[in-house]
């Protein structure tokens, strides 16, 4: 038998933005065990939900599971609520729903992309990727009142409008910001420390996407097509120009090529938003107290999220479950360790772009 | 969504059977609490590029009981378990304790079990 050394990484680490722990078991430089430890910031949020707040204040609750996804752990559960209300919304709700579901998938594209050229020591480019986001925080704030885990979303619908001023300056910091992503695109394709570097490095075969239940840019990467944008009727995204983005080559730079082109489909979604969005109310009113059980699903920018919720009847609900979108992936992060190179480990996790506030929740 | 009713000692089997892992997606496993100390798990899966179709396995049994493990058929399953364990204090086969809360913890926040 080979000796082998544990090395962790983690639960503070120089590479890591939130507390996990990876426990390596390593011959050499090669790993050949993973261990992995998730639960450090566990805050119960799904007991909370069900015993300090009455169902109406539950979705500013779950907004604060996650800084990056707010919008998206907001919509679903007040999308399970509206379904158990028969509350139907109007389009032009919908429509203002998606800009900030794809604005918000951009900025956290982008924060993934810098931290991805930080791991490869290319920190001009971090600074870079992380100043021209601004472009997009701006956009949020103008549209929402913050930057982030804003409260835009409301049972029956939003709860702020897009006046045609808000609507011409996110037209033109889209432009800009636009420009700036065709410039990454370039720089991912062809600088030899964000490409060749991450070439075959962290790979996750198709066939292990599907036996891992890989979601998200991860499973794009690898060629899984799965993308609850094109799963769902309840948005219509096949309206405002969606298409789903994928890769075959299952490595840390299909993943950072997948990114970037859906950052770029989203930007593409947002103009066409703001080109055609429908005159209406953006809130209806909606009558009662939640009764049965829903479940809801939508694309966050690291992949599904899913909300169960179950009501009695009452203001206080009896079960909200939070599905998030990392935490499913754990498993196939723990396979794409296996038989990388140690030296390699912080670079492969920065490229799953993990969420750990969300997986905790 | 479509709801399909087992009972403990089937379920792995009726999962085995079901699941073509080139069709379906494995969503998760969630556990409800419900009245006289029961509990309703729900093994919930979603078809690839189908608009919609969500099926949930579900079954009721008492706290006590051992909830069989389906990661013989899907692997990543073992997060979902781990987190039944730790949620609501239950024994799924082959799950440890020690996801989100102390290994040795004694407390299961979600369960409803009065005993």
């Amino acid at each position: 038998m080979k000796k082998t050394i544990n090395i962790p990484l983690g639960s503070q680490h120089i590479s890591l933005l939130e507390p996990v722990r990876f426990k390596f078991e390593c011959e050499n430089e090669k790993i050949v065990g993973v261990d992995s430890d998730v639960g450090f910031v566990h805050r119960g949020v799904e007991k909370a939900c069900t015993t300090r707040f009455k169902y109406d204040a539950v979705g500013y609750v779950v907004a604060r599971v996650c800084g990056l996804c707010a919008i998206t752990h907001s919509l679903s559960y007040t999308v399970a609520i509206e379904k158990l209300l028969n509350v139907e919304v109007t389009r032009k709700a919908k429509y203002l729903r998606i800009l900030l579901l794809e604005l918000d998938r951009v900025h956290s594209h982008m924060l993934c992309l810098s931290h991805t050229c930080e791991s490869a020591g290319f920190e001009a480019m971090f600074m870079r990727i992380m100043g021209d986001r601004e472009l997009i925080m701006e956009i949020q704030e103008l549209v929402t009142g913050n930057r982030i885990q804003f409260d835009f979303i409301s049972v029956g619908g939003v709860n702020r409008d897009v006046n045609h001023e808000v609507a011409k300056k996110i037209l033109n910091n889209l432009d800009a910001l636009k420009e700036k992503v065709l410039g990454y695109m370039d720089e991912f394709t062809n600088n030899w420390s964000l490409s060749l570097k991450f070439k075959g490095v962290g790979k996750l075969t198709l066939d292990d996407a599907y036996r891992f239940n890989a979601i998200g840019p991860l499973a794009r990467a690898s060629g899984l097509k799965i993308d609850v944008r094109n799963e769902i009727e309840y948005l219509p995204y096949g309206e405002i120009g969606y298409k789903m983005q994928t890769h075959s080559d299952g490595d840390i730079n299909a993943r950072n090529i997948v990114r970037l082109q859906e950052a770029l489909n989203s930007i593409e979604m947002c103009a066409n938003i703001l080109a055609g969005v429908p005159e209406g109310e953006i809130v209806v009113k909606s009558k009662g107290k939640p009764n049965g059980e829903s479940l809801v699903r939508f694309e966050a920018p690291r992949g599904e999220l899913m909300y169960y919720v179950k009501g009695n009847a009452t203001a206080m609900l009896d079960r909200v479950r939070i599905k998030t979108p990392t935490f499913s992936c754990i498993p196939a992060f723990s396979h794409v360790f296996l038989g990388s190179n140690y030296a390699d480990a912080a670079a492969i996790l920065a490229s799953f772009d993990p969420c750990l506030s969300c997986t905790a929740k | 969504m479509k709801k399909i009713k087992v009972t403990l000692d089937i379920v792995s089997e009726e999962i085995r059977i079901f699941y073509d892992y080139k069709k379906w997606h494995f969503l998760t496993i969630n556990g409800v609490a419900l009245e006289g100390d029961r509990l309703e798990v729900q093994w919930i899966f979603s078809r690839y590029e189908t608009m919609d179709e969500i099926v949930m396995f579900y079954a009721e049994c008492a706290y006590k009981d051992v909830i069989p493990s389906i990661v013989d058929t899907i692997p990543s399953a073992i997060i979902s378990q781990r987190e039944l364990v730790d949620m609501f204090g239950v024994e799924v086969e082959g799950s440890e304790k020690g996801l989100y809360l102390d290994a040795d913890s004694t407390q299961s926040p979600l369960s409803g079990c009065s005993i």
